[in-house]
């Protein structure tokens, strides 16, 4: 082998370890596909029923109850992390790597301080939020500490991450200046459709943007 | 012209660079995490980590939590021997392009 092709061989050992130590892309693009496509399909079912039995029973106001309304979401949450956690392993078997990866490790331990908010403002939501229809205020939740947590992965994220996180981020801020706006309108359709734009659409611009990206190996 | 005689040996063997190079992301690496990372045996990696610690290219610290935990991280000696190899590196590829 020529010295020219063994430095570059050198360096190619160096740029993928380097990579793989400090880039870790907690959200695959399968991942997110998978999300988005599940979580816009869950907003159309919700809106249609809704619009549905408001058609043959206007004088109610709601037909999903609150407590419906999160544990059908909670559920396509429940899925998402059970499609990423056979992504992760799937790829850990291909490459002969623990499946708790010293970067998962990292991730792991930047993303669940930003969740346990989130998880208590859910259990509050169950105990006592849904008696005032209180979806709004617990998708809100979701939706910022959702980017909260995206943003906490930057030192080893890709930058489309980040940029996904600030996405949700703004867009939770953007819900609570137009508190007075959005409350006006019937419950749940308005939380609905933010968590459609945000966990469905907002998910699969992601997919479409890193699904041919150079290291998808490094993300699940 | 840069050549290989340049570059230097105890960091070039491939093993020893993949640890070097994994060293020089953070401040410090736990062995299991170093195993798990490069997929290398026990008996291997700890071989390779005792020729750098030797030549003064890694240290060493042994702590004691709940278990008894080995760490490794790179000497100022060790970082400075990184930079230049890859400066080599560089050199030999451009070289190779005139």
């Amino acid at each position: 082998m020529h010295e020219r092709e063994r430095a570059e061989e050198d360096l190619r050992v160096i740029r993928t370890l380097m990579e793989r130590a400090t880039i870790y892309r907690a959200i695959s693009a399968p991942t997110a596909l998978a999300g988005g496509v599940l979580a816009v399909a869950l907003t159309a079912i919700i809106w249609v029923r809704e619009l549905h039995w408001a058609a043959r029973a206007p004088e109610v106001m709601r037909h999903i109850s609150t407590r419906g309304f999160a544990s059908l979401w909670l559920a396509a949450l429940a899925i998402v992390i059970a499609l990423n956690t056979f992504f992760v392993w799937r790829r850990a078997q291909r490459d002969g790597r623990p499946f708790f990866s010293p970067s998962m490790k990292l991730a792991l331990r930047s993303i669940l301080p930003c969740l346990f908010l989130p998880a208590a403002t859910t259990i509050w939501f169950f105990y006592d939020g849904y008696e005032f229809d209180n979806e709004l205020l617990l998708v809100r939740v979701w939706i910022g500490f959702y980017g909260l947590a995206l943003i906490a992965t930057q030192h080893f994220a890709p930058r489309s991450l980040v940029i996904l996180g600030w996405a949700f981020l703004i867009t939770a801020a953007a819900m609570i200046v137009a508190s007075r706006q959005l409350e006006y309108y019937a419950t749940p359709l308005v939380p609905n459709l933010a968590m459609g734009v945000t966990f469905g659409l907002y998910h699969l611009i992601y997919a479409a943007c890193v699904w041919k990206s150079p290291a998808p190996a490094e993300s699940e | 012209m840069p050549d290989f005689d340049k570059l230097d040996k105890a960091i070039h063997e491939k093993g020893r660079l993949s640890i070097m190079t994994l060293l020089a992301t953070r401040m410090a690496w736990s062995f299991q995490d170093l195993k798990a990372e490069l997929n290398m045996s026990d008996g291997n990696l700890i071989t390779h980590l005792r020729t750098l610690h030797k030549l003064g290219l890694v240290a060493v610290t042994k702590e004691i939590r709940d278990r008894p935990q080995t760490s490794y991280a790179l000497t100022a000696k060790g970082r400075s021997a990184f930079q230049e190899y890859l400066r080599v590196l560089e050199q030999i590829l451009k070289a190779g392009r005139k």
